[in-house]
C-alpha cells in the first residue's frame, strides 16, 4: 500500500508553510473574457428582475462559454486554493477557515453560501476577475471554498487546489448522492488524479475520510485532525443507531470501536488488518460544553498548545474548529491566531446563527441529515432549559425527496425539554409523525413557513429564543421570512457569506 | 445490547400481552429509516397496552420460528447486502420458510424484499441468491438506466399505500405470484407491469419506505392484527387493537396523495385479501 507523509503532533515537526505559487503564464484568453462578460451581465440581469442573488447563474452561463474559466481563473491564485468537501459542516469550516487565514493576514476570497456545485465555484471566482480574464489584485489572495460532496471530483479536477479538507462522510439525501461508499469510491477517483503536492487535511476520527490517504502518492503530504477525548455518557453509546461505516474501508472487516463521540466518529481500528485511526497532527483534549453557547477544550498543535473556545454548539462543531485549524497550521497561521481566530468567530448562516428579533430572540440551527439533527437534538436534549421549538422539514431536491431519514434521527432526546413545538414546511405532516411517535406531539403542525413563524413565536415569552431547526431550503425560507420582518439581511448582501 | 430498540427484549408477558418482534440484520440493513418502521409498531401496540419486544437477529444467529410472531427485514448498502444473503441462505432460511409457511406475519423492505425472491441480478458481478418464499426475481439493468426514484401512490385493497422508493433493480413476479398493490403513481415493481411489491401468506415485500408504517397506520395494524391473531387466537387482532384517531397519520397520508394527484380511498385496513 502507498503511504503518504502524515504529519503529528508529538512528531513536534512542524509542517513547512506553503510557498505562494509560481507566477507563471497567466495568458489572456479570450475565450475566458467573453465567459466572464456573458456570466456577469446574466447576473446582473437576475438581480435587477429581484429573481435572486446570481450566486450561481453567472457561472453556469460562463462555463457554457468556456469550460476552461474555472481552471483559468483558479490556478492565477496566488496562494492556492483550499477545497472543504464532507457530508457535515462545509460551510462553518470554510466560514472557520477563512477567519483563521484573515486573522493569519492573508486576503481571503471564498464562495457563496450555497453556491458549492462547479457553477457557483465559477460564480465566486468571476467576481474577483477583470474582464481582461485576469484576476484583480493580481490574485493576492487564497481561496477557500466549500464543495458539494458530488460536484467534488469535478470542481477539483477544474480547480487544481493545493489543500483539501475533508470533515466526514454520512449518509445524506441517498436519492441524491447515492450509498456512502459510492461518495467514497468517486472521491478516492478524484484524489489519485491529483499533483503530488497537493496536501490532504483529513478527519482522522472517520475511517471512511481517513481512508482517502490511500488513493494518494508515497510522499504526498497528509495531515489528520481529531478529538483526544470528549463527554460521552453510556446513554449516548446506547442510542447510536446513525452509523454509516461500520467496517473497514481497506478489508471490510467489523472495526473495533474503543471511543465513539457521534455516529461513526471516534477511535477505531480494524483488528484484521490492523488499519486504525492515525495519530492526528491537530487535536483537541478535555473537550467540554457550556449549553448551546459553545465548547472549551485544549488545542493541540505542531505549532504548541493552547485553551480554545469556539461559540458554536455541540462537539459537530469543534471538528470543524479543529479541521480550521489545521488548515491554519498549514498556511502558516500562528498559533495565537488561531486561537484568536476560533474565539472570535461568529457563526455563519444559519449554522447556529443568532439573530435578534426585536425583544425575542431566533437561532438557527441548519439540520439536513440524520447526523447532523442528532447533533443539533443532542445539543438541545443536553442543555437544562426547556425550549421553544420550531422544526422545518422540506423535500425539495436540495433538501433531499426521501424524507426517512427523520426516523433515524433521535427526537427521543428532546422530548422533555419542550415548551412549546410548531412543525412546518411541505413535510409539517411527517415532521408532526416523529415527534408524535417519540412521545411529543405539536402544539401546532402549520405547513407554511411563515404562518408556522408567527404560530411559534406566539408561544415565546418576551426575552426569550425561539430554536428554529430547519432543512437546507426550509432555512433560505424561514430566514427570508424573518429578513421580511426586518430582523435579518437577505443572504447575497451578507459580507463573505 | 447492539440495538436500544430491542430494550423490552426478555422481558416477561405477564404484565399483559406481548408481541415478539424479529429485526433481521439490524446492523447491517438500515438504511432509509427502516427503524421508522419498529418504532411505529411499537408505539401503536404500546397505545394498546400491547408490548412489542424487539429482538435483533446478527449475522451468524439461527432463526428460531417459535421463537417470534412477526418478522422485520429492511434495506442496505450494496457490499452489505452480499453479507446479509449469505446469511440468509446459510444460516436463516430453514427457519425463515418455516415461520412463513406457519403464517407468520412478515415484512420486508427495499433490500430485504429483494433477497426474499429468487434472484437479484446485478448490474456486475454474479447474482445474488435469494431464499425465494417470492416467485419473483430483481434484475439491474446497469447503471445507465435511471434508478426507480420517488414519492409513490398505491391501491392496496380498498384503500392506498403512500410511501417512497429508490431502487437500482427491477422486480418482476412469476405468473402465480401476488403484487401487493396497483401503482397509482411511481415506478412501483419495475416501471412497466403497474404492480409493487409482492405477498405470500403473510409475508410482505414492497419498495416502499419513508417510512413506510408511520403515514400509512391502517397497513401498520393490519401486520400487528395478523401477528395477534396467529398468537392470541383468531379475532384477537381486532379485540385487541382497536382504532385509534390518527389524524396526524391521515393528514399526511392525504397530503401526498394530494400531491400525487391520486384521490383517497378508504382509510380501512380491511384489505380483500389477495390470495
Amino acid at each position: 500500500m502507498k503511504q503518504p507523509t502524515p504529519v503529528t503532533a508529538s512528531s513536534g515537526r512542524a509542517h513547512s508553510t506553503l510557498p505562494p505559487v509560481p507566477r507563471d503564464r497567466v495568458r489572456f484568453r479570450i475565450r475566458a473574457s467573453a465567459a466572464i462578460a456573458t456570466g456577469r451581465a446574466a447576473g446582473t440581469m437576475l438581480r435587477r428582475l429581484r429573481l435572486g442573488g446570481g450566486t450561481s447563474l453567472p457561472g453556469l452561463v460562463a462555463r457554457y462559454v468556456d469550460p476552461h474559466v474555472t481552471k483559468h481563473l483558479g490556478t492565477q491564485m496566488r496562494h492556492g486554493n483550499i477545497v472543504v468537501t464532507g457530508t457535515n459542516g462545509k460551510t462553518t469550516s470554510s466560514a472557520l477557515v477563512t477567519s483563521v487565514l484573515r486573522q493569519a493576514g492573508l486576503r481571503v476570497w471564498r464562495n457563496r453560501e450555497g453556491s458549492n456545485l462547479a457553477r457557483g465555484i465559477a460564480t465566486s471566482l468571476m467576481a474577483h476577475a477583470a474582464l481582461s480574464g485576469k484576476l484583480r489584485e493580481q490574485g493576492d489572495a487564497a481561496g477557500v471554498f466549500e464543495v458539494d460532496e458530488a460536484a467534488f471530483p469535478q470542481v477539483v479536477a477544474e480547480l487544481q487546489p493545493r489543500t483539501i479538507l475533508v470533515t466526514n462522510l454520512f449518509r445524506d439525501q441517498l436519492d441524491r448522492y447515492g450509498e456512502v461508499d459510492t461518495v467514497a469510491e468517486r472521491w478516492r477517483d478524484a484524489l489519485a488524479r491529483l499533483p503530488a503536492t497537493t496536501t490532504l487535511l483529513l478527519n482522522a476520527d472517520d475511517p471512511a475520510v481517513a481512508a482517502l490517504a490511500d488513493a494518494r502518492p508515497t510522499g504526498s503530504p497528509v495531515l489528520y485532525f481529531g478529538i483526544e477525548d470528549a463527554p460521552t455518557s453510556a446513554d449516548d453509546a446506547q442510542r447510536v443507531h446513525v452509523v454509516d461505516t461500520r467496517t473497514c474501508p481497506r478489508c471490510r472487516q467489523l472495526l473495533t470501536v474503543t471511543e465513539r463521540f457521534y455516529s461513526h466518529i471516534g477511535h477505531w481500528r480494524c483488528p484484521a488488518c490492523g488499519f486504525a485511526r492515525p495519530e492526528p497532527a491537530v487535536r483537541a483534549r478535555q473537550v467540554s460544553f457550556t449549553g448551546l453557547e459553545g465548547s472549551r477544550f485544549v488545542l493541540e498543535t505542531p505549532l504548541g498548545q493552547t485553551d480554545a473556545t469556539v461559540h458554536l454548539p455541540g462537539l459537530y462543531n469543534v471538528y470543524n474548529a479543529l479541521a480550521a485549524a489545521t488548515a491554519g497550521v498549514v498556511m502558516g497561521a500562528t498559533l495565537p491566531a488561531i486561537h484568536d481566530s476560533l474565539e472570535r468567530f461568529t457563526p455563519a448562516f444559519g449554522r447556529g446563527e443568532r439573530i435578534a428579533m426585536g425583544d425575542r430572540a431566533a437561532l438557527l440551527l441548519l439540520a439536513k441529515n440524520p447526523t447532523g439533527l442528532n447533533e443539533v437534538l443532542r445539543a438541545l436534549g443536553q442543555d437544562e432549559a426547556k425550549h421553544h421549538l420550531l422544526f422545518i422539514l422540506n423535500d425539495r431536491a436540495a433538501d433531499g425527496e426521501d424524507v426517512s431519514w427523520i426516523w433515524d434521527a433521535d427526537f427521543e432526546q428532546v422530548t422533555g425539554k419542550i415548551a412549546s413545538l410548531t412543525t412546518s414546511g411541505l413535510r409539517a405532516y411527517d415532521l408532526a409523525l416523529r415527534f408524535k411517535y417519540a412521545g411529543a406531539p405539536p402544539d401546532t403542525v402549520e405547513p407554511d413557513i411563515g404562518a408556522a413563524l408567527t404560530a411559534a413565536l406566539a408561544h415565546v415569552p418576551v426575552g426569550e429564543t425561539l430554536y428554529i431547526v430547519p432543512t437546507y431550503t426550509a432555512m433560505l425560507a424561514v430566514r427570508g421570512e424573518i429578513s421580511r420582518r426586518g430582523y435579518a439581511p437577505r443572504y447575497w448582501e451578507q459580507k463573505d457569506a | 445490547m447492539p440495538d436500544s430498540l430491542a430494550e423490552n427484549a426478555g422481558e416477561n408477558e405477564h404484565n399483559g400481552p406481548a408481541l415478539r418482534l424479529g429485526h433481521l440484520y439490524p446492523d447491517q440493513l438500515n438504511m432509509y429509516g427502516d427503524r421508522g418502521n419498529i418504532i411505529v409498531l411499537r408505539q401503536r401496540s404500546a397505545w394498546r397496552g400491547v408490548t412489542l419486544q424487539v429482538t435483533p437477529l446478527e449475522i451468524g444467529e439461527p432463526l428460531d420460528p417459535d421463537a417470534y410472531d412477526m418478522l422485520f427485514i429492511g434495506g442496505g448498502q450494496d457490499k452489505e447486502q452480499d453479507e446479509v444473503a449469505r446469511d440468509l441462505r446459510e444460516v436463516k432460511a430453514d427457519g425463515f420458510l418455516r415461520a412463513v409457511e406457519a403464517d407468520m406475519p412478515v415484512l420486508a423492505v427495499c433490500g430485504g424484499y429483494q433477497l426474499l425472491a429468487k434472484y437479484y441480478h446485478p448490474a456486475e458481478g454474479p447474482d445474488l441468491e435469494g431464499i425465494g418464499i417470492f416467485d419473483a426475481w430483481t434484475i439491474h439493468k446497469g447503471k445507465k438506466v435511471a434508478r426507480c426514484i420517488g414519492n409513490v401512490a398505491l391501491a392496496w385493497g380498498e384503500s392506498t399505500l403512500i410511501g417512497f422508493e429508490n431502487h437500482g433493480g427491477r422486480t418482476y413476479l412469476g405468473s402465480g405470484a401476488q403484487p401487493l398493490g396497483r401503482v397509482l403513481a411511481g415506478h412501483g415493481n419495475n416501471s412497466e407491469d403497474g404492480r409493487e411489491g409482492c405477498v405470500y401468506r403473510n409475508t410482505y415485500g414492497t419498495y416502499l419506505h419513508g417510512s413506510l408504517l408511520p403515514k400509512n397506520p391502517h397497513f401498520a395494524d393490519h401486520m400487528l392484527r395478523l401477528a395477534l391473531d396467529r398468537r392470541y387466537g383468531p379475532g384477537s387482532g381486532l379485540r385487541m387493537l382497536p382504532p385509534l384517531a390518527d389524524t396526524e397519520e391521515w393528514r399526511a397520508h392525504e397530503t401526498m396523495l394530494r400531491r400525487l394527484n391520486v384521490s383517497p380511498r378508504s382509510h380501512s385496513f380491511d384489505v380483500a385479501r389477495t390470495s
